[in-house]
């Protein structure tokens, strides 16, 4: 039987493994598209701080919003919880707590991305090392969750894993759509509109599959039915929520996480795809809320120790 | 080719005085010598990488702040034959049992002491002796079912007991890690020749600690490593053994003892019952009911569960009273009074200055012995008479005449040596040896044990935490050669 602390161990590890991976295709994908675009169409690197979700933080820290500060801080500043940095440390003192219930081979990954991480991490500053940087964040952590899927048993430890890897991604996702998608519903008739939307798509891993399974033109509906709708892809929330519910199947006294995230999966099957920037922000704020609350169903019933004594 | 020397005064374990291997380090030392220092740094460096990516560490600590450090590891293994480990290993039976009896009589019938064989004044001042234990009977009679002895050996090749460690010994996790790095430095070696294998360790332990729950080995009882936490410098080794036992790997706040003085850990279904604790906190931080009151580590009612048989723990609570300084002087007269035998491995000869005699003898030849109170440990108040100012030697001999129930005396034991790569060559550096003893129903020891390393020219200091490395240790079995066309 696992241990509470145990269990809230494991879903702070996966859930800061995820947020390193998404910030770096995040930060590596808007590198790409800013490169891309012609210098006189106005997208700039604030985006990225309106994603992450820590503006606040980052203006107390530098006075202005450039490309330099803006990666250092997502990717290599000590003093943001949320870097990439701080966010493989953090996975690796979780797990270094629970190294006992997981395959050896995914420690020794997470120790490794570490080791790289910390020695390295000035690479992911500079344009001319950061996709490099960047690469090996991603690739290690595919590799660690590939580890996972072929080495772990199905046990309540990795349902935990699997709970807050998703959990994670749907926060992340919600987060991408609603700076991203939302800034493009808002203007009208943006300026290679195309590209931009396929720079949404590709942030959270999606172009490809995208095109495989959409087969029409790019456009604001079609990526917004397949991020937030798509039954199939790994990366949408639709699916990032099958998979929580089907963590919390798993788990014994699941009944009340389990009821939040019905009420999320309802919600977003109400979400129109036909939308004007205001009314997707306002979905999209009311989803991530909703989403939030599963993640307190799950301290409150495991995480929290007040367990009485019979 | 790399060039083997001695240090002048001491045993060597690989080669003898000539230069010579030993007989169980022939295949060794030859291929040190024939792969060369250049070759030699490029393994140990292979070795290091292994070691920092797979995370094998230990933890010390600088301004109040625990840091993570690599295990230090050399690459050069130390060799020991299997016929001498053969009667070293009975030797540490023998005396395991005999500790193990007298814990349990001390805390029972204290016949040892009726009979004048131990005096009852030393057990009222033992600082590890515990009241609360008095009158509880674990399974088996066994109280130190984990214990790690430190072996020491002279200039005249005498394999010495320096210590015993009854409480929480560690180190076994990187006598295990030791081996798998040595392995793939020396893969060659392991496959022309007999050496054995240490792996089985987990596994004896997992069975020991099975068989002695409550309800009996088949009742497929839950057993949990008690650790302090992350920030223990052996967080590393508790981790290690959870995972190789298969068991949990729980701290003081996961677990609670109920009313009816039943043991119950915190799981995500809930509460549920542990059986049996292998507990990595030393005594007085165990339970704030009983002891210390603050310690934030323990669990409160640990002792209640205990004594009522709802919970065993390995190692007892009380077990260390059979490990401080005092009581290792009597180890060889405990051995004859409970087994009617002689003692088969050898104690430090060991001046008591609670008998008179012992005592003068003591006092005549300070400059020459090595002085030590019997209840301090970690290396505090030890003085080394031959390196000793006169000033030292007057201001101990009037400690000892004011206490001297208080302190024990020894002659300078000069730790034998093993070749170490030290800057880029190998140098002889000293050793010792901690082997592990099991004790249950039968017991275990481990094939060799953790020879740790003083890295620094001449100095007798092997602890990792004052930069002392390790090796891996090889027990060669001449008599079982592994015949060439195995090779393939």
């Amino acid at each position: 039987m696992l241990l509470s602390r145990v269990a809230e161990n494991l879903y702070w590890a996966a859930r800061y493994l995820e947020r390193a991976e998404d910030t770096a295709r995040i930060v590596r994908e808007h590198t790409n598209l800013i490169v891309d675009l012609p210098t006189r169409v106005a997208v700039t690197w604030e985006p990225l701080l309106a994603i992450i979700g820590s503006r606040h933080a980052f203006d107390s820290r530098f006075t202005t919003a450039d490309e330099r500060s803006i990666i250092r801080w997502l990717v290599a500043e000590r003093d943001n919880a949320g870097s990439i940095l701080c966010s493989i440390e953090s996975a690796r003192e979780n797990l270094r707590s629970s190294r006992e219930v997981m395959p050896s081979d995914v420690w020794q990954g997470v120790n490794d991305l570490y080791l790289f991480v910390a020695a390295h991490h000035g690479d992911g500053i500079a344009r001319s090392s950061r996709s490099r940087f960047l690469e090996r964040v991603i690739g290690d952590v595919l590799a660690v969750n590939g580890t996972l899927t072929s080495t772990m048993s199905r046990d309540e430890a990795f349902e935990f894993l699997r709970i807050g890897r998703n959990l994670e991604r749907a926060d992340m996702a919600t987060r991408v759509l609603d700076v991203r998608a939302g800034s493009l519903m808002a203007a009208v008739a943006p300026e290679y509109e195309d590209v931009q939307w396929l720079s949404v798509l590709r942030s959270l891993s999606g172009q490809q599959m995208f095109r495989r399974t959409v087969r029409g033109p790019v456009s604001g509906e079609s990526v917004l039915q397949f991020l937030l709708h798509d039954r199939d892809f790994p990366r949408s929330v639709r699916f990032t929520l099958e998979q929580v519910r089907r963590g919390l199947r798993a788990l014994p006294r699941a009944a009340h996480a389990a009821e939040t995230c019905e009420r999320a999966v309802e919600l977003l099957e109400q979400v129109p795809v036909t939308l004007t920037g205001t009314d997707l922000h306002h979905w999209v704020d009311e989803l991530q809320l909703t989403i939030a609350t599963v993640h307190g169903a799950m301290a409150e019933t495991y995480f929290v120790s007040h367990t009485p004594v019979r | 080719m790399a060039e083997i020397r001695n240090a002048t005064g001491a045993w060597d374990e690989l080669i003898d005085a000539e230069g010579t291997p030993r007989p169980a380090a022939t295949e060794l030392v030859a291929m040190l010598r024939a792969l060369g220092d250049h070759e030699l740094v490029a393994r140990q460096d292979a070795a290091d990488l292994a070691i920092l990516t797979a995370g094998i560490t230990f933890t010390v600590y600088s301004d109040g702040r625990g840091i993570d450090r690599a295990w230090p590891f050399d690459v050069v293994p130390r060799v020991i034959d299997a016929n001498e480990w053969r009667r070293t290993d009975r030797g540490l039976t023998q005396r395991l049992r005999a500790l193990n009896l007298f814990i349990d009589d001390l805390y029972n019938d204290q016949n040892v002491v009726r009979d004048g064989v131990f005096p009852a004044d030393l057990l009222s001042g033992s600082v590890n002796f515990r009241p609360q234990c008095l009158g509880v009977r674990p399974a088996f009679g066994v109280w130190a079912h984990i214990c790690g002895s430190d072996l020491v050996r002279d200039a005249d090749g005498t394999m010495y007991v320096l210590e015993d460690n009854l409480r929480v010994p560690s180190g076994v996790s990187y006598m295990l890690e030791n081996r798998h790095v040595a392995k793939r430095a020396f893969a060659d070696l392991f496959e022309r020749q007999s050496i054995l294998p240490v792996d089985d360790y987990p596994e004896a332990l997992g069975r020991l600690l099975r068989s002695i729950a409550p309800n009996g080995p088949d009742s497929d009882p839950t057993v949990v490593l008690l650790t302090p936490g992350i920030y223990n410098s052996a967080y590393f080794e508790h981790s290690f053994l959870a995972r190789e036992i298969g068991i949990d790997l729980v701290e003081g706040r996961d677990l609670v003892v109920d009313d009816d003085d039943r043991m119950l850990m915190r799981t995500v279904a809930g509460l549920r019952p542990v059986d049996v604790v292998y507990r990595r906190i030393d005594d007085l931080f165990l339970d704030p009911e009983v002891f210390l009151p603050d310690s934030t580590l323990g669990v409160p009612g640990l002792m209640r569960a205990w004594r009522a048989g709802t919970v065993a723990i390995a190692n007892a609570p009380g077990a260390g009273v059979a490990d401080d300084k005092v009581v290792y002087a009597w180890v060889p007269d405990l051995i004859r009074y409970y087994l009617g035998e002689e003692p088969l491995l050898a104690n430090v000869p060991t001046y008591r200055c609670y008998y008179p005699d012992e005592r003068d003898h003591v006092l005549d030849h300070l400059d020459e012995l090595v002085t030590k109170p019997a209840n301090e440990s970690g290396g505090y108040g030890i003085l080394i008479g031959p390196r000793a100012t006169a000033a030292e030697l007057v201001e101990r001999r009037h400690a000892i005449e004011a206490d001297p129930r208080n302190w024990i005396a020894q002659p300078v034991v000069e730790l034998s040596t093993a070749p170490t790569l030290c800057s880029g060559r190998l140098e002889p550096r000293h050793v010792d040896l901690r082997p592990f003893i099991l004790s249950g129903e039968s017991s275990y020891v481990t094939k060799g044990g953790l020879t740790r390393v003083a890295l620094r020219a001449g100095s007798l200091v092997v602890n990792s935490s004052q930069g002392g490395g390790s090796k891996d240790t090889w027990i060669v079995d001449l008599d079982d050669p592994i015949p060439y066309w195995s090779n393939g």
